[in-house]
């Protein structure tokens, strides 16, 4: 807990502006490169993304929709998370970014419930929009614009704020939210550290891995190598 | 040759009846595919029960999710599918992910939960009592369905939808524009969900 400035989250980390989610800037902190994970979600997200974007603009014409496609663009956001660090990825995704898709989908599809009321009709009453093939482009309107980014939204809101203080290191570093309420650091007994430490271990998913790999590349590194044990909880 | 070939057939079809004790046609149109799907779906689900590690539960859940979604699948969901294999299989199981990491996880000796046979008795009884009703749900693709059977609902959408709307996704249409206010309540349910994560994580960001 006594190197809580060590741990290489949010305090000595590059600016968020500029330069790729792969370049040194922003994979400036101990996270291990797996030559298996990252050159693979290289190569898939940018399908899996053209793949959720194809579903929620298709939707009027194949099977899909708003909320299947957002959910596909947030899985992008997830898959991209693991093999490039949950950090940089918080970082390169700002927060306005996520913000901005979920508020912005609640207003516009709330906007395109409301513009028939104020035109004399009934809430999301597509038939008076005053746009060409109103009612085919209305429900598109609502699916893309509307549920589409709600979903995509929300859904990595609930990723990046699930996996806040989540560390490159592979534990969670900002260890201090949860030792308000378990009753400070010193409830740490080492008996839960050797109970934890296999986690990453036995995981037989890929998903595991970046976490596990971070995690013994931090063991050596200097400086941290001390607080490894107490901050992993 | 072919007399003896269909003889075989109802012979067959005719145990296949008797024995489960169900009508013959579900039983009989289910393909190789179908029926080794069904078998991974009950048998991810009992190790997503059974499992004592929590870690290979989450996981042998999201098998299972998969197994739903491509089962989904052959029976003609698609939309269905696509919720259950993105949503399902892959976001739910990254936040579970997600907060076993944030939790301590126990090593367990056995790997697989012990029985309360009391408990399992109880769920015994009502899982056959349910299995009970089967025999009185129509066939997968039925006419006699209800479903199918009421002309004035499933019908009508199928018949009436591109007329109304201009979109070939009945599902969609449904979604967006004859039940459009629900969709709108249920997008601002995800919203709010949102939010409510935020207040209980005492977070003011998401990112």
């Amino acid at each position: 807990m006594s190197g809580s400035d060590d741990d290489g989250f949010d305090r000595d980390r590059p600016p968020r502006t500029g330069g790729r989610l792969d370049s040194d800037r922003r994979q400036g902190t101990p996270y291990t490169e797996s030559q298996v994970i990252m050159p693979t979600v290289k190569i898939v997200a940018p399908f899996a993304f053209t793949y959720g974007l194809f579903v929620t603009f298709h939707g009027g014409s194949s099977p899909g929709g708003g909320f299947q496609g957002g959910a596909i663009v947030a899985a992008v956001v997830f898959m991209i998370a693991f093999a490039f660090g949950i950090e940089a990825t918080r970082q390169w995704l700002a927060n306005t970014v996520v913000v901005g898709l979920a508020v912005g989908g609640a207003l516009v599809f709330a906007g395109i419930g409301l513009v028939p009321v104020a035109l004399g009709g009934a809430f999301l009453q597509y038939e008076l929009l005053p746009i060409p093939d109103p009612v085919k482009y209305g429900m598109e309107g609502v699916e893309i614009l509307g549920i589409g980014t709600i979903v995509a939204g929300v859904l990595m809101g609930l990723f990046f704020v699930l996996a806040n203080g989540f560390s490159d290191a592979g534990g969670f570093a900002d260890a201090d939210a949860f030792a308000d309420e378990t009753g400070g650091p010193g409830t740490d007994d080492p008996d839960q550290d050797s109970t934890d430490d296999p986690t990453g271990e036995d995981g037989p998913t890929g998903e595991d891995d970046p976490t596990d790999e971070a995690g013994s590349a931090d063991a050596g590194a200097p400086g941290t190598a001390a607080t490894d044990g107490g901050e992993r909880r | 040759m072919t007399g003896t070939l269909a003889a075989g057939a109802t012979a067959l079809a005719s145990i296949g009846s008797s024995a489960a004790g169900l009508p013959a046609p579900p039983v009989a149109q289910v393909t190789a595919i179908e029926a080794s799907l069904f078998v991974f779906v009950v048998l991810t689900a009992l190790f997503t029960a059974l499992a004592r590690d929590v870690l290979a539960a989450v996981i042998i859940f999201g098998a299972y999710s998969l197994g739903m979604a491509a089962l989904y699948t052959f029976y003609r969901a698609p939309d269905v599918a696509m919720t259950e294999a993105a949503i399902s299989a892959g976001v739910t199981t990254v936040l579970l992910l997600l907060t076993l990491a944030k939790t301590t996880r126990r090593q367990h000796e056995a790997a697989f939960e012990s029985v309360n046979l009391p408990a399992a008795g109880a769920v015994g009884l009502l899982f056959g009592g349910l299995l009970l009703t089967m025999g009185d749900i129509p066939a997968v693709g039925s006419r006699d369905a209800p479903i199918w059977s009421n002309p004035d609902v499933t019908q009508w959408y199928i018949a009436e939808t591109y007329a109304e709307t201009h979109v070939e996704n009945a599902v969609m249409a449904v979604l967006a524009a004859f039940r459009g206010f629900d969709t709108f309540g249920e997008a601002v349910v995800v919203f709010a969900a949102g939010i409510a994560a935020l207040i209980v994580l005492r977070r003011e960001v998401f990112a």
